[in-house]
C-alpha cells in the first residue's frame, strides 16, 4: 500500500434548500497507486463526493486532506461524464487550449498532445473537427484532455459510457498503463464487470453514507459472494432509486 | 499571458467556424443599415422633394375655387389633378382606389361664402372705425372637404390642411382689402398692395443646431448609420450569450474549475474577442456609409472631427454590448433562452433607445424610460459626434453613463456565476 494521497475526514454535504444530506459523515483514505472505485445507486452521493474532492464546490462540514507526492499542490486530473469538448475545434486545438489552462508550457502541450493522441489512436484525426468524431473517439479525447498535465491522481466519471468495445478496451488498457506508472485512479461506473476487472479497492455509497469500503477480494469474502453486482444488490436492495 | 492568448485563440477559432454567427454579426448589419438608409432616404425625399398627389373636385360657381386650385398647384407641393365631374363620394372612391393620396371637394357656394365672409369682416371694420355705414350681414363660413388615403400619417394630413388654410387665408385677405377699397369708393386696389398682400415677407433660415462651427447637415445616413450600428453591436448577444450557455452546459466551465487557471481568463478572452467584433462592425458599417453610399446615390456619412471621441464612444459602446451579452449568457439556462431573451430584449431596448423613432417624439414617460436603455446612450454618444459636433464636455456624461452600465452588467454576471458556483 502506497502513502496516503487523499484523506477524507467526516465530510458532509447538504445542498441549499435540501432537507437531507447528500453526503453524511463520510471518511476514508485513498493511497497513492490505488485503483479505487466509488459505486452506488443513483442519488447515492458519488458525484457530490467526487465534486468535493475535485474542489468543484465546498462541503458543509468535514475536511479533505491532500498529500502531494511531488510539488506543493496535488495535481488532479478530472474526466467528467459530460463531453466537455469544443466540437467546432480539432482535437489538437482542444488539447492546446486545455493544456494552456493547465498552465503547461507551449512545448509541453505540443509534446503531450502528440503522445496522448497517438496512444489513444487519435493522431490520424488530430486536425479534424471534433464534431465529426464518433462517440468513442470523443470519449478518448475527453480522457486525453483530463490527463494532459500528467496528474498524480485522476477522477473518472463513467469514462466508457456509450462507447464501442474497441474504444472501451483502449481506454481501460490505457488507464491500467497509467496506474502501473504510479498514477492513482478514482473511478465511478455502472459497468460492474468493467469495475471488477479494473478496481482493486472500492467504496459503496448509499443515501450519502459509505456502507462498504475494502478491497474487492475482502468484500467477496465478507459477504460470501462472487461478484460486485451481488454485493451491490445485497447492500442497496432491489428497489428502483428514481429521484424526481 | 500564454493562457490568455490560448484562450483568445480558442474563442477566435470558434467564432470563425461559426459561419451563421459571422453572417449575423457582419453581413446582416451591413444589409440592415443599407436597406434602412435607402428606405429613410426615399421617405425623406418624398416629403421634401416629391409632390403629393391631390385630386380636386371643384364645383365652385365662382372664381375662387379655380384660384385656390391654381395656388395649390403653383405651390409645388402638390401634383394637382382637377375633375369637375366628381361628386364628394366619387372623390372618396377614387382616393380609396389609390388614384391620389389626397383630395379636396370645393362646394358650389365656396366663392360666394368666402366673399361674403370677407365683406362682412371689412364692413364690420369700417363700421368700427366710423367710416362705413354698411350693414354687417350674418354669414355662414365656407367649408372644404379634405379626403386622404388612410395610410397618410396624421402629421402629414395636418401639414396639408395647414397649407390649404394658408392659401385660403391669403385669398380671404385679398377679398377683404378689395371690399374695403370698394366701400371707400375706390374701384381698383393698387397693384403694389395686391402684391404685398400676396407675398410672405418673412424669410425663415433653416439651420441644424451644432456646438462648433463645422456643421453637417443631418440626413438619413447621418442618423441611421450610427443608430443601426449600435443595434448590430448589441445583437452580438445572440452569438456571445449562446456561446456562454453552450460552454457551461457542456461542462467545460466545470472542467476549467478543476484547472489551476482562473475563470477570469475565460471571461477576459471572450470579452477581448467580442470587443474586436464590435470594433470591426463599426469600421465596416461606417466605411460603407462614408465610401460606398456616395457611389450609390445615398447621402455620404461625414465622420466627426473628434476622432478620439469617436474611438472612445466606440470602445465604451462595444464594452457595454459585450457586458450585456455576458450577463444574458450568465442568467439564461439554455441556448433557446439565450437566443430568445437576447434578441427580444435588444429589440425592446433599441425601440426604447431611439433606434427606430427618435426619443424626442416619444411621450414624456417614454423619454424617461429610454434613459434606462444602454442603446440610447450609445446612440446619444454618436449623435453628439456625428450631428452636433459636440465637445468633450458633452461626451463625458454619456461616457460615464456607459461605463456605469458596463460595470453593472459585469457585476451581475459575476454574481450569477458565483451563485452557480462557477467562479
Amino acid at each position: 500500500m502506497g502513502q496516503a494521497i487523499i484523506q477524507i475526514d467526516n465530510i458532509s454535504k447538504r445542498y441549499k434548500d435540501a432537507s437531507e444530506f447528500s453526503l453524511n459523515d463520510v471518511s476514508f483514505t485513498i493511497h497513492a497507486g490505488d485503483k479505487f472505485g466509488v459505486f452506488g445507486p443513483n442519488g447515492a452521493g458519488k458525484t457530490t463526493l467526487i465534486s468535493i474532492i475535485c474542489k468543484l464546490f465546498a462541503q458543509t462540514s468535514g475536511t479533505v486532506h491532500y498529500f502531494p507526492t511531488n510539488g506543493s499542490e496535488l495535481s488532479i486530473g478530472f474526466v467528467p461524464q459530460d463531453l466537455a469538448l469544443f466540437e467546432e475545434l480539432t482535437a489538437q486545438q482542444n488539447m492546446e487550449y486545455f493544456g494552456a489552462m493547465y498552465k503547461l508550457r507551449k512545448k509541453e502541450v505540443k509534446a503531450r498532445t502528440e503522445e496522448l493522441l497517438s496512444i489513444l489512436g487519435l493522431s490520424r484525426v488530430a486536425d479534424k473537427k471534433v464534431k465529426t468524431y464518433s462517440g468513442g473517439m470523443k470519449r478518448r479525447l475527453n480522457l486525453a484532455i483530463g490527463i494532459i498535465h500528467n496528474p498524480e491522481i485522476i477522477f473518472l466519471d463513467e469514462p466508457t459510457v456509450g462507447v464501442d468495445i474497441q474504444s472501451k478496451n483502449a481506454i481501460m488498457a490505457f488507464l491500467n498503463e497509467l496506474n502501473k506508472k504510479g498514477t492513482t485512479i478514482i473511478y465511478t461506473s455502472h459497468h460492474m464487470e468493467e469495475a471488477e476487472e479494473f478496481c482493486d479497492k472500492i467504496a459503496i455509497l448509499d443515501y450519502g453514507k459509505v456502507i462498504a469500503f475494502d478491497s474487492l477480494h475482502n468484500l467477496y469474502k465478507s459477504y460470501n459472494v462472487s461478484g460486485l453486482m451481488e454485493i451491490m444488490l445485497l447492500l442497496t436492495g432491489k428497489e428502483y432509486r428514481d429521484n424526481v | 499571458m500564454y493562457r490568455l492568448l490560448a484562450s483568445i485563440k480558442k474563442e477566435l477559432l470558434i467564432l470563425i467556424n461559426d459561419k451563421v454567427g459571422l453572417a449575423l454579426m457582419f453581413v446582416l448589419p451591413l444589409l440592415l443599415v443599407f436597406i434602412i438608409t435607402i428606405i429613410q432616404d426615399s421617405a425623406f425625399k418624398i416629403v421634401n422633394n416629391n409632390q403629393i398627389s391631390m385630386l380636386v373636385a371643384n364645383h365652385d360657381k365662382g372664381k375662387l375655387g379655380t384660384e385656390l386650385t391654381k395656388r395649390l398647384s403653383d405651390s409645388g407641393m402638390f401634383e394637382v389633378t382637377e375633375d369637375k365631374k366628381l361628386d364628394a363620394s366619387g372623390l372618396k372612391n377614387k382616393i380609396a382606389k389609390n388614384e391620389a393620396l389626397t383630395g379636396i371637394y370645393i362646394a358650389e357656394d365656396f366663392s360666394q361664402k368666402l366673399t361674403d365672409l370677407s365683406s362682412s369682416v371689412s364692413t364690420q371694420m369700417l363700421s368700427d372705425f366710423g367710416i362705413g355705414e354698411g350693414e354687417v350681414k350674418e354669414v355662414t363660413n365656407p367649408t372644404i372637404q379634405f379626403v386622404h388615403d388612410p395610410v397618410l400619417q396624421e402629421r402629414y394630413c395636418q401639414s396639408i390642411i395647414g397649407m390649404v388654410h394658408a392659401h385660403i387665408g391669403s385669398m380671404e385677405s385679398e377679398r377683404m382689402i378689395n371690399s374695403i377699397y370698394a366701400e371707400m369708393g375706390v374701384d381698383e386696389v393698387p397693384e403694389v398692395i395686391t402684391q404685398k398682400i400676396g407675398k410672405n415677407h418673412v424669410t425663415i433660415n433653416k439651420m441644424p443646431a451644432s456646438v462648433n462651427k463645422k456643421m453637417v447637415t443631418p440626413n438619413a445616413t447621418q442618423h441611421n448609420v450610427p443608430a443601426w450600428t449600435v443595434f448590430a453591436m448589441f445583437f452580438m448577444v445572440v452569438s456571445l450569450g449562446t456561446n456562454i450557455v453552450k460552454e457551461r452546459n457542456s461542462g467545460s466551465f466545470l472542467r476549467i474549475k478543476t484547472m489551476p487557471s482562473s475563470f477570469g481568463v475565460v471571461l477576459m478572452s471572450k470579452q477581448a474577442v467580442y470587443m474586436m467584433v464590435g470594433i470591426v462592425q463599426v469600421l465596416l458599417i461606417f466605411s460603407m456609409g462614408a465610401y460606398v453610399f456616395p457611389h450609390i446615390q445615398l447621402p455620404e456619412l461625414y465622420l466627426p472631427a473628434n476622432m478620439l471621441g469617436m474611438l472612445l464612444v466606440t470602445l465604451l459602446s462595444t464594452l457595454t454590448a459585450v457586458s450585456y451579452s455576458l450577463m444574458i449568457g450568465a442568467i439564461t439556462k439554455t441556448q433557446e433562452q439565450a437566443n430568445g431573451a437576447g434578441a427580444i430584449s435588444i429589440i425592446i431596448l433599441a425601440a426604447l433607445g431611439g433606434v427606430w423613432v427618435p426619443t424626442f417624439v416619444m411621450p414624456e414617460f417614454m423619454q424617461l424610460l429610454s434613459e434606462l436603455s444602454p442603446l440610447h446612450w450609445c446612440i446619444e454618444g454618436y449623435y453628439i459626434l456625428f450631428l452636433k459636433n459636440g465637445n468633450w464636455g458633452d461626451l463625458s456624461r454619456v461616457m460615464m453613463i456607459l461605463m456605469s452600465f458596463s460595470l453593472t452588467f459585469q457585476i451581475l454576471t459575476y454574481l450569477k456565476f458565483r451563485f452557480d458556483k462557477i467562479i
